[in-house]
């Protein structure tokens, strides 16, 4: 088809001249079909549409129209091309021949590509971030600027390490923009090297510090070095404001590659490179200060929104020039983060991760659940979950070194030496052993999308309970043996039976409470809201006192050599903390919940109906999961309206749920004092905000 | 859909007249009122498609002959369910506050209800507190939240409207 294009002049919106027609071959020839168009156009009435017959209504909305630039993603804005970008200055090397502003610049571009980076980190895409800079594009015409070079190389690296980690947990949804790479230049000869490259750079930019110092106390050094750039006065500054820059690259890297060992490996390792990304993250902020002064001119705008430390606009990037390799929607010019909102990204990403590296990998399901979950409260961001799913899930097993049978075994109390029975064979416990290493998943996903998978996984764990029930009434039906084997078999149906009883109930609270934290209930709707969470806790409370009774037995019949002291025995005959925690809660949901009612039916202004439908399908779709699944069983909309159709004030009053609820805090806090961390208890800081506020409001 | 005090149009509430839409002459009012309103650029194809196939679920307001106000939706079988689709609401801001869009809404509810739809479902910005306020008293629950679903990263709630089962006549 086309050969070389040819230049002419043609002018789109007043823009320079570009490339224009494409040159007729051998066998074709252009002819010009806009008088045929037009009296096309002259001919049809308004609405009528010339079509093919398989393209109707619905395809045409997918139209674009071409060199509009809110559709036409290949339109020209500036350039047509990198290459003809780079013909025409827009990313000179070096950048300016004053080696002054030459670093000065440089340090703009590292500062702009942070800013970059966060944007991508928060859900832009990579085409339009990190490699709307030109001389990432063009990696290799960088190389006669060491430091330039340097820096994109391990930028480079860096993005396609964190790509990599991203695609592993498999993102889903509003988040797959992340790993969009088509088309871009991610894999680099050489980028194995870009750490001891960095390095070089950093070395000698050290003796450069050095030497200027050196000089200012009228020392000399061995060493003829040549300065990093030609202002006395200002080397010093521009010494420290890039090493910092440097080696918070050099750190980040560690950190990503630490972590990625298996089974944790890294992680000690990983925390002592985090520490020093933010001790140099500390020093780029300070550096701003020298930066925006070593100038005479000042900056326009508001130097916040800058995505530069010194104020001044960043040389060499084109967010235009890779429009056609970022996302599959309508071109959009996108805000990339200020520099300062960039900074402060990275250090919660590292706070995040930290948390993640001090993490014991305990073999406790409960105690990981209780972390993942805590762990989320603090809304991290994608980097930093998928790190964490990694972490957890790896060869298909539990911190790359747990099989889930054992984990579960461990879960449901069961005693050690059944981790390894055959049963784990048993096609139900192979599913069960999966939906752990699902749930996990899920759990590390963002909060959004969790809930709606949890909703749906209810189903998966009702029909595991099912047929691992199914089989255990086909073995063990009716026939009580005294074979040894069997015994055990048993013993781990019925233990693990009740452990995914349990396990499903506090998935289903899980989705209940996500509810609250994602703004899905209107206030009207708290009341069946809480109903449903008191139904699905009292529950949960019984499989958790069951499986506690379980597990004492089985440390029961391990053997105490001395006999059970008076103490021991009223400790036993105590209710669990952590189910007294549970019942707490059970206090505050059903208080909650017969409040709500007496206030709906008591003051008629709370009680407002909708003209199109009434409670009960709002009832039906908020709960529509949970019904399917049965979970729990015998709870509906009747037995909902049953429970708080004759809810008073004065019905309350003879009833104090949340002074109940109070009395029952303070005696689990009690028995906690010896351990504050474990007072959190499994459900620990879920409470939904206000649950115990309210609690001392209504003394 | 806030109302701001300044810049509010005087009228009395019978003056806004409701059509259904009644053909071409009605779309570059929907065009324009759209593309002032709402950022995404939505081409006339989008438009057509909508009120091609779906006249009677789309309506327009009007006050004095000027258009202030439009709906236009869709409905459709999906995964088993027929179900309606709120595509686009408008009312220019000096109409706001007057329950312009919630007749215009109702209207088109109304007759997708009649038309054998068992729900309505559309999305909104979590930050759009006049939207998620109108669709909440007309009986929508927030289903879902959708996660970055708007180009300017704000999250988007799914709402979901579900009528009642039909009565059985006896």
């Amino acid at each position: 088809m086309a050969d070389k294009p040819v230049y002419e002049e043609a002018s789109i919106d007043g823009q320079p001249p570009k490339l224009a027609s494409i040159p007729a071959s051998d066998t074709t020839v252009w002819a010009d079909a806009s008088p045929l168009l037009q009296a096309a156009c002259a001919g049809l009435r308004d609405g009528e549409l010339i079509h093919g017959d398989n393209f109707n209504l619905f395809a045409a909305m997918s139209a674009l129209e071409i060199m509009d630039p809110k559709m036409d993603s290949g339109i020209v804005c500036t350039y047509y091309s990198i290459d003809e970008a780079i013909e025409n200055g827009a990313a000179p090397i070096p950048i300016s021949l004053d080696s002054t502003i030459d670093v000065r610049c440089t340090i703009d571009i590292m500062d702009h590509l942070l800013a970059c980076e966060a944007a991508w980190h928060k859900g832009h895409s990579l085409a339009q971030t990190v490699f709307s800079c030109i001389y990432l594009l063009r990696l290799d015409r960088t190389a006669p600027h060491a430091l330039l070079h340097s820096y994109c190389r391990i930028i480079r690296a860096t993005c396609k390490a964190v790509v990599s980690v991203v695609s592993d947990a498999r993102t889903h949804e509003e988040e797959d923009l992340f790993t969009m790479t088509y088309g871009l230049p991610l894999n680099g000869d050489g980028d194995d090297k870009c750490l001891s490259i960095l390095n070089a750079v950093e070395e000698t930019i050290s003796r450069q510090l050095r030497a200027c110092k050196a000089t200012s106390s009228k020392r000399r050094l061995p060493e003829d070095l040549e300065p990093l750039q030609s202002n006395p006065n200002l080397e010093e500054g521009f010494c420290k404001a890039l090493l910092c820059r440097l080696r918070f690259r050099k750190h980040f890297f560690h950190v990503l590659s630490c972590m990625k060992r298996p089974q944790g490996r890294g992680l000690e390792s990983a925390r002592k490179h985090i520490a020093s990304c933010l001790t140099e993250l500390e020093s780029i902020l300070k550096s701003a200060d020298f930066l925006r002064s070593c100038f005479d001119e000042s900056c326009e705008g508001d130097i916040d929104d800058k995505t530069t430390a010194s104020g001044f606009e960043p040389i060499g990037f084109d967010a235009m020039l890779n429009s056609r390799l970022s996302a599959p929607t309508p071109p959009r010019a996108i805000k990339i983060l200020s520099w300062k909102k960039a900074v402060e990204y990275f250090v919660k990403l590292l706070h995040d991760l930290d948390v993640i590296c001090s993490y014991s990998l305990d073999p406790h399901l409960e105690s990981l659940l209780r972390f993942v979950v805590q762990f989320q409260k603090s809304q991290p961001d994608l980097v930093a979950r998928s790190h964490l799913q990694l972490l957890l899930v790896q060869d298909g097993k539990l911190y790359g070194r747990d099989p889930f049978f054992a984990v579960i075994n461990k879960a449901a109390a069961l005693p050690e030496a059944t981790k390894n029975h055959d049963i784990q064979k048993n096609e139900s416990f192979l599913q069960l052993g999966m939906l752990v290493m699902n749930l996990l998943k899920i759990l590390c996903t963002n909060a959004a999308w969790q809930r709606r998978k949890l909703g749906k996984f209810l189903q998966d764990w009702r029909v595991i309970y099912v047929q691992l029930e199914l089989a255990f009434r086909n073995e063990y039906g009716e026939v009580s043996s005294s074979s040894n084997d069997e015994n055990t078999c048993m013993k781990i149906f019925q233990h693990i039976l009740l452990w995914v009883e349990e396990q499903t109930y506090w998935i289903a609270f899980r989705f209940l409470i996500l509810g609250f934290e994602l703004e899905l209930y209107s206030t009207g709707e708290y009341c069946m809201v809480y109903w449903y969470l008191y139904a699905v806790l009292i529950k949960l409370t019984e499989k958790t006192h069951l499986m506690m009774a379980v597990s004492h037995d089985n440390a029961k019949r391990k053997g105490k050599k001395k006999k059970d002291s008076p103490k021991d025995l009223a400790r036993e005959s105590r209710i669990p903390p952590a189910v007294l925690f549970l019942q707490c809660y059970i206090c505050l949901a059903e208080g909650l919940s017969m409040m709500l009612a007496a206030l709906r039916n008591e003051i008629p202004v709370f009680h407002s109906p909708s003209p199109f439908n009434t409670e009960h399908e709002k009832f039906v779709q908020h709960f529509e999961l949970l019904q399917r699944a049965c979970i729990p069983d015998h709870v509906s909309y009747p037995s909902y309206k049953e429970s708080t159709t004759h809810a008073r004030f004065s019905t309350l009053a003879m009833y104090n749920y949340f002074k109940d609820a109070q009395r029952i805090a303070k005696e689990v806090k009690s028995s906690f004092s010896n351990d504050p961390e474990r007072l959190g208890g499994r459900w620990g800081r879920n409470v939904p905000f206000g649950w115990i506020h309210f609690s001392s409001y209504l003394k | 859909m806030e109302a701001k005090p300044e810049e509010k149009a005087e009228i009395e509430a019978p003056e806004i007249e409701y059509v259904s839409y009644g053909g071409e002459h009605h779309l570059p009012l929907i065009m324009n009122l759209v593309d002032q309103e709402l950022s995404e650029p939505y081409s006339i194809f989008t438009y057509r498609y909508f009120v091609y196939l779906w006249p009677q679920l789309s309506f327009l307001a009007f006050h004095k002959g000027k258009c202030v106000g439009t709906v236009v939706c869709k409905m459709g079988e999906h995964r088993n369910t027929f179900r309606g689709y709120i595509a686009m609401l408008v009312v220019i801001k000096p109409y706001r506050g007057r329950g312009i869009a919630t007749e215009l809404v109702t209207r088109s509810i109304r007759m997708m209800m009649e038309s054998g739809c068992e729900e309505v479902t559309l999305e909104a910005e979590v930050t759009n507190k006049g939207a998620l306020a109108l669709y909440g008293r007309l009986g929508f629950i927030r289903a879902k939240r959708l996660f970055h679903y708007y180009l300017n990263g704000v999250d988007a709630f799914r709402l979901k409207l579900l009528f009642p089962p039909p009565r059985q006549v006896l």
